[in-house]
């Protein structure tokens, strides 16, 4: 198992011998400590013990998206230890590692590119000095490899372990020296990830895995019309069932939305599904039991006449008369999806007197055990150095594990009983209980000069507030930023951009899924763009470019798809190909599609090429198996039924009707990173935008038909 | 029982067209007016030949064919199907050779020998297949006339003799039809019904309506 | 009590013999790299080998597997080193991991039938088995890449 327990961590710390802790002040300076537990403010990563042993910490929660070695990389490489030579250990939030372990926004390697790579060189350069004092040369005749000092002139080396001691004496350097690009002996090359190993056996332990003595189980029901509570329930039959030890009621909190459901807990999770099935329960719905999707929807297609709150307004987009046949006008709609991370939502909870036990899959350890003020403790009334966390490999996130609600539910549950209880969600529970990622609708418009150049440019979002529903940073007199992301801030150059918000109401708990808003909003401006350049009697691709005169990055991604993809090859009647780029907080990627319209009216996808602009890449490979998986995600979500409530209910259950891409559908990936330097942007998500957007184009190309709804058919 | 021989072809005659009647005629030399197979099973055949009561019963047969919980496992390609509306099985899994399945995606793997609790989870049967490759006994798309030809023909029934097809309508596999899990529809008729007509079309001559009507 | 032989182990279990293998080979005999990933044979992730079928344990009563022979992703190989294990290594297949047991043991009976997939075998296979981080891709190339192995070793001594 590769996590650690607080008892270990403070165990380390206080071991026989010297370990040595280095890592970094909260503004950003390195530093090192002999006992981390005492020190405020810092954040260790490296411990070195006084026996040889070295251990990283990786504080961004490995979800699939490779931190388990990028992070440990970054401190490797300026080390110069291999990561064979040292134990790689998760961290589960303690206040000792910081307030940023949590892995969301494809942050974790972006943010932490510089920082660790100092925390790594640093202690390198400490290491070099002690050896130089031992043996009484100057440091700048000896240099560090595979966790050993070596004199460069006499050949004598020292081993890191025995240097703690006298390195623990010496000042850090203000400014260590980072290495040369060039020199990278772990960055930018391919690498195996070490927690591959674990998860072809069986070996790797998620949060569901987690087996504490005296453990019972327990699955919840909840109001199947979203927004009911509780009413009443008699648990008589339930109690029955053979193994079912108590039935509770239970609150669980998602932002604003509140609701009491019935946990039945038994021996086994077996007997806790069978007393649930037993449960007769009386819902308050509240009114929403007559909630329709097509109703709310046409209600948000009538919304559009609304101005809204403006966005950005760069120009003087209305003192520009256009004449009415420049004008070009579209209306595009996106649907809810779910997460469905594959690993079902649990959490293990143990409250004894004031104190909470936690084991739990989640994305944000900081989160659990921090005292911030969206944090758990506020949800569940208990003091944050009361909170502890063992943190797990996760079993995918997506999104959805960066909320808190099935910990509080964990946690309420564990409070009426006086024991530990694992609560799994069945994957019903993931599909009718959200949070979504929400829907949104946009209105577009573009206008040409009469010489032909796109001069206006406007693009409306209509949806639901994320931040009304997560209860964060809301104020209704403003823009909900996540709503428009990134939607005025592309590469293109067009010399007037107004661009709004309007936001509705909306009782369904909704959330950041995979590249947030950017996976719809994405598809509407894309395509649009492609509407856009058909109108101007141009190839799409040249259309963009032309938009694109200055150096950019956009400029560039699509510079080289065009290459990659062979954009200019002619295709076959029948075949079509589309092109989209998407830069937004995650980093930018462009991607091509090819399709061929069958005889039986079917839509192939032939290829798709995808272009990721990085400025920086740790692990290439792996690189490519996030974006391939982007590709598929987004082609669930462009194609595959939608999220929809009828009479207050969410209409799908589970994969049967939910349908996810399976690997007979996956089609043809290529991945193209450009790692040029600049910006260092993020891998996990900005695969995702441009790829419905890129088919859809390319379904227009192959047949003439226009998707502008999503999820449309891969049928014409 | 009234036996008439005369009836069957000289009746048929008056409705069909020439094809029909030379079909019928080429089916009646070579089984003769009455067969009798040995008695086996729950009953034993006695085929009174009356092509108008024949036709009659297999169009009811027909209703129970062509409905989900039949022609579902008896689809035109090597995919069975799901649902009232006949979609492709949820993941595709394919006939192979002996009709249960290939390699990981075997149909017991999933379907149980009894039905799995619970809606939209796997119908079971101890035997659940397709038919096989070389004997595919496909019902999607086939018109009455087809179907019933069909089964009639041994090169295409799995080499069944009409006493044989007669307890079919007994088959374990037949009768889970009738008891397909929690949420699905049942066949448009009970299977005691359904064996009525299925016996009552089998006894007359198992006729096949008209191709082109 | 039902008599399980798992991973050439047995066990004894008091268990509602109703139970589904899943949950007994999990909370009971406590092997957890067998998932729960739906709960009703639609995903793939509770895939364990009965008498060398893969079968679904979520929808599979321990009845069904009492005195028969099951073998689990630990029981896969003694060392991680079946081909498909190395070649998932190799090819760096998993990201999150949490299906990759079912897929390892859908792909296992692939193999031993199959020896020499292509990619439509792949795909009748293997459309069993969901895997949402989508490294479908990878599937493809790590099982192409384990029937080589597989070749190999079968010349010399694996």
């Amino acid at each position: 198992m590769t996590t650690i327990t607080r008892r270990s961590f403070l165990k380390n710390a206080g071991g026989a011998g010297v370990a040595l802790w280095l890592g970094l002040y909260v503004h950003g300076e390195v530093g090192k400590t002999t006992s981390p537990v005492t020190a405020a403010h810092f954040t260790p990563w490296i411990l070195i013990e006084s026996g040889g042993k070295i251990t990283i910490y990786n504080t961004k929660p490995e979800i699939g998206q490779g931190t388990f070695q990028a992070i440990p990389a970054l401190i490797a490489e300026e080390l110069e230890v291999s990561l064979d030579q040292v134990t790689i250990l998760n961290s589960n939030g303690e206040k000792e590692l910081g307030t940023a372990q949590r892995a969301g926004g494809s942050a974790s390697v972006r943010t932490s590119f510089s920082d660790l790579r100092k925390v790594g060189a640093s202690a390198k350069e400490v290491l070099i000095q002690a050896a130089a004092s031992t043996w009484g040369v100057d440091a700048a005749t000896c240099y560090a490899e595979n966790a050993t000092v070596y004199h460069r002139a006499s050949g004598k080396s020292i081993a890191y372990g025995d240097l703690v001691e006298t390195a623990a004496k010496i000042e850090l350097p203000k400014t260590p020296v980072l290495k040369d690009g060039k020199d990278f002996k772990i960055i930018g090359k391919s690498m195996r990830r070490p927690d591959v190993p674990l998860k072809t056996n069986g070996s790797a332990v998620f949060g569901i895995d987690v087996k504490v003595d005296g453990m019972r189980y327990a699955s919840v029901e909840r109001c199947p019309v979203i927004g009911g509570t509780l009413k009443q329930f008699d648990a008589s039959a339930a109690l029955k069932i053979k193994g079912v030890v108590t039935v509770v009621p239970v609150e669980r909190v998602y932002g604003i939305h509140r609701n009491t459901g019935v946990a039945v807990i038994a021996d086994n999770y077996w007997a806790a599904l069978q007393g649930r099935k037993k449960l007769r329960v009386e819902w308050d719905t509240k009114g929403f039991e007559h909630f329709q999707s097509d109703e709310y929807e046409a209600g948000l297609r009538l919304m559009v006449s609304q101005e809204g709150l403006t966005d950005k307004n760069k120009g003087d987009i209305d003192a520009l008369t256009i004449a009415p046949e420049n004008l070009v006008e579209a209306f595009y709609e996106t649907p809810m999806v779910a997460h469905h991370p594959m690993e079902p939502l649990n959490c293990i909870a143990q409250v004894k007197d004031d104190q909470v036990e936690l084991w739990t899959s989640t994305q944000v350890p900081s989160n659990v055990t921090g005292s911030g003020p969206n944090d758990l403790h506020k949800l569940i009334g208990v003091a944050p150095e009361n909170i502890k966390l063992h943190a797990t490999f996760v079993g995918g996130g997506f999104g959805r594990r960066l909320y808190l609600d099935f910990i509080v539910e964990a946690v309420n549950i564990a409070k009426q009983v006086n024991y530990p209880v694992k609560v799994i969600w069945t994957r019903e529970d993931t599909t009718e209980q959200g949070p979504f990622r929400p829907m949104t609708f946009s209105q577009l418009q573009g206008g040409f000069s009469a010489e032909g150049k796109l001069v206006t440019f406007r693009h409306k979002v209509i949806s639901p507030s994320y931040a009304e529903s997560v209860g964060r940073n809301f104020d209704p007199n403003k823009v909900d930023g996540t709503m428009v992301e990134g939607i005025a801030e592309q590469a293109y150059e067009i010399p007037n951009i107004r661009t709004a918000y309007v936001r509705a109401g909306y009782h369904v708990p909704v959330a950041a899924w995979r590249s947030v808003t950017s996976s719809t909003v994405a598809f509407a401006q894309e395509c649009f763009l492609d509407e856009l350049a058909w109108k101007a009697g141009m190839d799409p691709m040249s259309f963009r470019l032309s938009l694109l005169s200055a150096p950019s990055d956009t400029k560039r991604v699509l510079l080289t798809l065009k290459e990659v993809s062979g954009w200019d090859r002619p295709l076959p009647k029948g075949s079509g190909r589309g092109v989209a780029t998407w830069e937004f907080f995650a980093g930018l990627c462009g991607q091509t599609v090819e399709v061929t319209h069958l005889s039986d009216g079917r839509i192939r996808i032939d290829k798709v090429v995808a272009v990721i602009d990085l400025g920086e890449v740790v692990n290439p490979d792996n690189v490519r198996n996030q974006t391939e998986g982007a590709i598929i995600m987004a082609l669930g979500a462009a194609v595959k039924p939608d999220i929809r409530l009828k009479h207050g209910k969410v209409t799908h259950h589970n994969f049967y009707d939910n349908l996810l891409p399976r690997i007979s559908e996956t089609p043809l990936i290529d991945v193209h990173i450009l790692a040029e330097g600049g910006k260092v942007k993020g891998v996990g998500e900005p695969g995702l935008p441009p790829f419905a957007p890129a088919l859809a184009n390319a379904i227009f190309a192959a047949t003439g038909k226009r998707n502008r709804k999503m999820p449309f058919d891969l049928h014409v | 029982m009234p036996v008439n021989h005369n009836l069957p072809v000289r009746t048929f005659s008056v409705v069909t067209g020439l094809f029909g009647l030379f079909a019928l005629l080429s089916f009646s030399i070579r089984k003769g007016h009455i067969e009798q197979d040995a008695p086996t099973g729950h009953d034993s055949l006695m085929i009174v030949k009356d092509s108008a009561a024949s036709v009659k019963a297999f169009l009811e047969v027909y209703n129970v064919l062509m409905s989900p919980r039949c022609m579902n496992c008896h689809p035109s390609g090597d995919v069975p199907l799901q649902g009232d509306d006949n979609h492709l099985h949820t993941m595709l899994p394919q006939r192979g050779k002996d009709g249960k399945g290939v390699y990981a995606m075997k149909c017991a793997n999933c379907h149980q020998p009894t039905n799995t609790p619970g809606e939209h989870t796997p119908p079971g049967n101890p035997n659940w297949h397709l038919p096989p490759a070389d004997m595919k006994m496909v019902f999607q798309g086939k018109t009455p006339h087809e179907l019933a030809k069909q089964i009639m023909d041994p090169a295409q029934n799995g080499n069944k003799t009409p006493q044989q097809l007669l307890e079919h309508a007994h088959d374990g596999l037949v009768v889970a039809a009738w008891n397909p899990g929690e949420g699905r529809t049942l066949p448009p008729m009970t299977h005691d019904a359904f064996v009525k007509a299925w016996t009552t079309w089998l006894k007359t001559g198992g006729f096949a309506p008209q191709a082109n009507p | 009590m039902i008599r399980l032989t798992v991973n050439q182990k047995t066990h004894k279990v008091d268990v509602d013999p109703d139970m589904p293998l899943l949950w007994v080979i999990r909370d009971i005999i406590g092997l957890t790299g067998t998932k729960y990933g739906c709960g009703v044979a639609q995903c793939g992730a509770c895939v364990v080998h009965l008498n060398g079928e893969a079968v679904r344990s979520c929808v599979t009563k321990v009845s069904r597997a009492a005195n028969q022979k099951i073998v689990t992703i630990e029981g896969l190989s003694l060392h991680n080193d079946h081909p498909l294990q190395q070649a998932w290594a190799e090819i760096d297949v998993p990201q999150c991991g949490y299906c990759q047991s079912g897929q390892l043991m859908s792909a296992a009976v692939l193999l031993k039938e199959n020896p020499q997939p292509d990619d439509a075998a792949i795909d009748a296979a293997m459309s069993g088995n969901l895997c949402r981080c989508g490294t479908y891709p990878r599937i493809r190339k790590a099982i192409h890449r384990a029937a080589e192995l597989q070749q190999e070793a079968g010349k010399k001594p694996f």
